[in-house]
């Protein structure tokens, strides 16, 4: 007993040591420079390092699979099976060819005709565009996160050490971490924005209220080790205007905000996040909805409208696909902020998957799920383009600007632009896709079959 | 079989993500493949895979669930030409992929098509189309049936009833069309990563 009392008070002198040295770092590293928005530049030679290793480890599986004669496979990018290119036109011309010689201008219906659409509900039911869209995207290094390793039986000794050795790191030392600053920056937001919110309405809350917001906003991205690269810069969000951007996570938001300053919109939650949308709305006018007032769309477009309208307000950020996609395409826009007739300014973000994946699967993971991935990852490293503005010209509708302003963004990001309905995710296909395939079919088969007499 | 156990390990993938992680199917999981709405006989397509004909299983109709197992089957049906087979291989292959077009065809499991399920696969084909009347997809199918009875039956008196086609006049009809060439799907060859040095 005499022996392990010296010995505890050691231990406790060495644990109250180390935190005050790691709470003193935090503050000089990292607090401070996220206040006045300068870098040290820590977090890229950590990426470079990391790049490094993770180059080592690929290299050693691929040795490892050398030795054992097999060889690896990158895991498939363009789906696993061929699609024929041809058009229902062609294959169900070549097949009549074949069979009974006749042509297509008969419009007639053939037994073999059948075949063609048989065929390709084979080929979607094995293997189709839009489901892979909405799982994580698959790499081709290997990043020590064991979420991501498709030839596991490779890894050798050492590099199972070093993977130990990067999950120590990651959940001992980067999570606790992470967590602390996260915890500052919500805490310091909540406070900051309602302290600001008692000032009497003026320049000098405008900007503490800017400086609260954008100071929190950067402790946040530092909990997540985010490292984002701007481009194009002059192109960024103005008053009055709309900023729509590519969803792939809820830190999108971080990341943007973080940059600029922009008034939120979105649907009032409970809990915590309630907490934080009721004390930022204090500060300035964010735009938040009751749950009740979300399905109302006139009510929406009328707040949003007026929110644009006068010019002292931030500029608004919307996501319009409605939900998180898994970063390599974007889909279908949702019409809504585009009727409003506010200068549109795109932006695009693309992840890069090498140190943690950012998407958020939100039918396989919870958001507290969600968060502890993120935040035991490597990094979150992402590019974020900021557009040149647009606007509706009159000749288009809402739909064909919506369209517009995401092929605009998918180009820009290098993502594949696809027609689909994010809400696919959870949602049926809407009738009138049904059409299209139908359509065309019968009206290769019918499409003179009026002119002609019925006999 | 030359599947390969890549290519099992890939469906194998794809059968887990239709049914959620369970061991079997129902015909509820094909509604979450979007692509498959495009499809004017999805119905039929879905149904092909629980149809016991299809399953190759010695009793008849509909069977409610099926397994990994039987969902390998149905795929087999799709599977694309060996360059070793002999002459009555491949006309063994050629039977069974259409005898799979077949059964999609005759609904009520009776071996014939008549002319109800004739008109039923024409209607589901080009109902797509609001503009084209019941009638006009009527007549079109009307006009196909007379003609295939014209390839099996040849000329017909008067009084003669068309019952149906049967699978051999359905062979028939498919004369010259080397179905057994076009009914696959193929798989991409996973490409292999180069080893750096």
């Amino acid at each position: 007993m005499f022996l392990l009392l010296p010995f505890n008070s050691l231990v406790v002198n060495l644990l109250g040591i180390s935190i005050t040295v790691l709470f003193t770092l935090l503050l000089v590293f990292i607090i401070v420079p996220a206040i006045f928005g300068v870098s040290f530049g820590i977090r890229k030679v950590y990426m470079k390092t990391l790049l490094k290793i993770f180059q080592w480890a690929t290299l050693r599986i691929e040795r490892g699979a050398k030795e054992k004669n097999h060889t690896l496979y990158k895991p498939y990018v363009n789906g696993i099976i061929a699609k024929e290119p041809t058009s229902l036109e062609e294959e169900i011309k070549e097949i009549r060819r074949s069979g009974s010689g006749k042509a297509l201008d008969t419009p007639e219906f053939e037994l073999s005709d059948i075949f063609y659409f048989c065929r390709k509900g084979i080929e979607t039911i094995m293997d189709d565009e839009v489901t892979k869209r909405f799982s994580a995207e698959e790499l081709e290094s290997w990043n020590l996160l064991s979420r991501t390793n498709y030839n596991f039986q490779y890894i050798s000794l050492r590099l199972t050490v070093l993977w130990g050795l990067g999950v120590l790191i990651r959940y001992c030392f980067l999570l606790p971490l992470r967590v602390a600053l996260a915890f500052t920056g919500i805490s310091l937001l909540v406070t900051g924005t309602t302290v600001v919110g008692y000032l009497p309405n003026g320049r000098c809350k405008e900007f503490l209220s800017k400086h609260v917001h954008l100071m929190c906003y950067r402790i946040c991205v530092r909990a997540l080790t985010a490292i984002i690269t701007y481009h194009d810069r002059e192109n960024r969000p103005r008053n009055g205007g709309i900023c729509v951007a590519n969803h792939t996570s809820p830190i999108d938001v971080i990341i943007l905000a973080s940059d600029g300053y922009y008034a939120m919109v979105g649907q009032i939650h409970g809990g915590l996040m309630g907490v934080i949308q009721r004390a930022m709305v204090k500060a300035c006018p964010h735009v938040w909805f009751e749950r009740s007032e979300v399905k109302d769309r006139r009510l929406v477009a009328k707040r949003l409208t007026e929110h644009v309208q006068d010019k002292s307000k931030l500029p608004i950020l919307i996501f319009p696909e409605g939900t998180c996609i898994n970063n390599t395409s974007v889909m279908m826009f949702k019409k809504g902020s585009f009727e409003i007739g506010a200068t549109v300014y795109p932006v695009a973000i693309k992840y890069d998957p090498q140190f943690g994946d950012a998407f958020w699967n939100s039918s396989k993971y919870g958001m507290v799920t969600y968060l502890l991935r993120m935040m035991t990852s490597w990094a979150i490293v992402c590019s974020v383009w900021y557009l040149p503005p647009m606007t509706r010209q009159p000749e288009e509708d809402a739909v064909q600007f919506a369209n517009r302003v995401k092929s605009a963004i998918a180009r820009q990001g290098g993502l594949v632009d696809l027609l689909w309905d994010g809400g696919l995710k959870r949602e049926k296909v809407k009738d009138t896709f049904k059409e299209e395939q139908q359509k065309l079919y019968s009206k290769m088969i019918a499409g003179n079959h009026e002119d002609r007499s019925r006999s | 079989t030359t599947v390969t156990s890549e290519q099992i390990e890939h469906l194998h993938r794809r059968f887990k993500q239709l049914s959620r992680d369970e061991l079997t199917i129902r015909k509820e999981n094909f509604d979450s493949i979007p692509d498959l709405e495009f499809n004017p006989i999805r119905g039929k397509i879905i149904h092909a895979f629980f149809d016991k004909r299809n399953l190759r299983q010695e009793s008849d109709g509909l069977a409610d669930e099926i397994n990994f197992e039987d969902f390998l089957t149905i795929m087999s049906y799709f599977r694309p030409i060996e360059m070793n087979m002999d002459e009555e291989q491949l006309d063994r292959f050629r039977k069974e992929k259409l005898k799979f077009l077949f059964h999609m065809y005759d609904s009520d499991h009776d071996g014939k098509i008549t002319l109800q399920e004739y008109r039923n696969v024409v209607e589901e084909l080009l109902s797509g189309n609001p503009h084209l009347e019941k009638e006009s997809a009527r007549s079109i199918a009307d006009g196909a049936m007379m003609e295939a009875a014209s390839i099996c039956v040849g000329q017909m008196g008067p009084d003669q009833v068309y019952e149906g086609i049967t699978f051999e006049d359905f062979l028939k009809m498919w004369q010259g069309i080397d179905i057994e060439t076009k009914m696959h799907v193929r798989f991409l060859n996973m490409e292999p990563i180069a080893p750096c040095y």
